[in-house]
């Protein structure tokens, strides 16, 4: 477990959230979704599956799609998946952060880099110290559901706080935010929540 | 829940704005798929009615319901109403033609005269404004921008500079533009432009959300200023620009706090319509109560005393963070694959994030927040 999570966070860190899904995913179909849609890697949708357009999904190569039939999937496997979708968000959560301290290194405000703002710096600490804990609880409690959607529930937190570091320029489209928010919406899909069910 | 005695008066204003959100909602799919496509809907009398609504109403081409007449009057009532109708949805409010925020800077900032251009430019309601104070490297740092106001030498003034993040930056015919005459923040000023002109290029950005909004980017190279454009030519100094407008933003912080809020309410609406005992709905439904009563207060605050910008920071802080909160409540609430089935849903996950940088960052908010709060140094 500990090893698939850290290969599904260290691919989607270097190769983005299609990738690190189609890692997450081996060996599951869209049929074991515990909802009605599944989240899928766009290149392994079926010719003929029904599809959810939505853009920015498309631009990062996922796919949404309706599956035609149910599979039998144990709580196990699927707390296992959610665990190892846990480590995707975390490899593309981590990409963002990297990419926002580029990013206000290069700002400056009031004759200063924007990183070296009391309060960038004190959100950049936190947001690390953050995916350091949530990481811990993919590993050590990567079989218990209610920690694994716990952790899925920090990661969008985590995700948004790491948005807001870019401003208006993190409400692009064509940003590095964007990955970050499509990986929430795969997660929903994926991930059985305490509430809600499936 | 126990919340405060709205007078008559509001009651009824919040009775209709209800009733005008239904039409919102039923358009707020669409805008967001196509909001190159808006036109169609302008005409709607939804629309139409919140465009004369936010006019002030000297400037009116039509009546205002009797329900309506108390929309402009106050921080309040404006605060009361854009609770409501983004409850309906926010997106379409900023597809809207009409003033918007660059019509509360012509009416912090404008001479008679000018006022009188602006708003007669509206008058076809056809006519988007635009408010072009962000600059691409200065984020939320006005007093930083560097677009300027250089002299011409056939009189008046010559703008340059680029602005980003600006509403209906390229399909807007008039607006307010910030640029520096000098190197201080006394020097920094507003004018009213008309567009297209020589010298301006604007493009859309292809923005998360609040895709009706359409941000966009505004370039200015040499665009000719008249000098009767400059806004706040009949102030004293120190009132002219870019201070001149605080007022401005601490009423649209509210407005745009209410907007949030208005959001939240509909993702809890919809939540319990789908899902009537969800876990924590008693909690979420005394949150927002909370929020709604601190932004009313606010509200009065504001007319009580425009100039303060803390109490709007607080609230857009507040309402904002909020709404974020309960998008992620609505997830847990409805289960796998929620945010997919309910596509509302989630284009609301995505409109909710543009309140965090619209008119302040949250650190900006946070900024205007804490001096006031922080502790004071005993003296020896």
């Amino acid at each position: 477990m500990r090893e698939s999570i850290s290969e599904c966070e260290r691919i989607a860190h270097a190769q983005g959230l299609a990738a690190g899904l189609g890692v997450a995913l081996a060996g599951v179909d869209a049929d074991a979704a515990p909802g009605l849609i599944a989240a899928l890697p766009t290149t392994r949708v079926a010719p003929g599956a029904s599809v959810i357009p939505h853009r920015m999904a498309q631009l990062e190569g996922i796919s949404f799609v309706r599956p035609l039939a149910k599979a039998a999937c144990s709580g196990e496997e699927r707390t296992a998946l959610a665990g190892r979708l846990g480590g995707v968000r975390l490899g593309m959560v981590r990409s963002l952060v990297e990419r926002a301290v580029g990013h206000l290194s290069g700002r400056v405000v009031g004759g200063e880099p924007t990183i070296r703002k009391q309060l960038v710096l004190g959100t950049v600490a936190d947001l690390v110290t953050e995916t350091e804990a949530i990481r811990r609880l993919l590993t050590v409690a990567g079989t218990v559901s209610t920690a694994v959607a716990d952790a899925h529930e920090r990661l969008t937190v985590l995700g948004w706080e790491a948005a807001k570091l870019f401003g208006a320029s993190g409400y692009l489209v064509d940003g590095p935010v964007r990955g970050v928010y499509v990986s929430r919406l795969v997660a929903n899909c994926w991930v059985v929540t305490e509430a809600g069910g499936s | 829940m126990t919340g405060r005695d709205l007078d008559p008066a509001l009651r009824e204003l919040r009775d209709t704005c209800r009733q005008i959100a239904r039409d919102l909602r039923s358009r707020a799919l669409a805008v967001d798929a196509d909001p190159d496509d808006v036109s169609r809907h302008l005409d709607a009398p939804s629309l139409t009615l919140l465009r004369t609504a936010s006019t002030p109403k000297r400037f009116r081409q039509e009546d205002l319901p009797l329900r309506f007449a108390e929309y402009t009057d106050s921080c309040l009532a404006r605060a009361l109403a854009n609770v409501e109708l983004a409850r309906g949805d926010a997106g379409i409010l900023s597809a809207n033609t009409g003033p918007s925020l660059a019509g509360l800077a012509v009416d912090a900032l404008g001479d008679e005269a000018q006022r009188e251009l602006f708003y007669r430019a509206l008058a076809d309601g056809r006519t988007w404004t635009f408010f072009a104070m962000t600059e691409p490297d200065r984020g939320s740092d006005a007093t930083a921008l560097t677009s300027r106001f250089e002299p011409d030498p056939g009189g008046g003034h010559r703008l340059t500079g680029t602005k980003r993040y600006v509403a209906n930056a390229a399909r807007g015919s008039i607006g307010v533009v910030f640029a520096r005459t000098g190197p201080t923040a006394l020097s920094i000023r507003a004018a009213l432009v008309q567009c297209p002109v020589p010298g301006f290029s604007g493009h859309a950005l292809d923005m998360i959300g609040l895709r009706g909004a359409r941000f966009g980017e505004m370039r200015f190279d040499g665009v000719r200023v008249p000098e009767e454009m400059l806004l706040g030519r009949h102030l004293p100094t120190s009132q002219r620009g870019i201070w001149g407008a605080g007022r401005a933003f601490n009423v649209m912080r509210v407005q745009i706090a209410a907007q949030a809020l208005g959001l939240a309410f509909a993702i809890s609406d919809y939540v319990l319509e789908h899902r009537p005992r969800s876990p924590g709905a008693e909690l979420i439904s005394a949150r927002l109560a909370a929020a709604r009563e601190l932004l009313y207060d606010v509200a009065v605050a504001v007319d009580r005393a425009p100039g303060d910008p803390r109490p709007p920071s607080i609230v857009k802080l507040h309402t904002t963070a909020l709404a974020v909160e309960l998008t992620r409540w609505a997830e847990r609430a409805l289960g796998a694959g929620s945010l997919l089935e309910h596509p509302l849903l989630e284009k609301w996950c995505r409109d909710v994030c543009a309140f965090e940088f619209m008119d302040g960052t949250g650190n900006i908010l946070r900024l205007h927040i804490a001096p006031d709060t922080a502790p004071v140094r005993e003296e020896r």
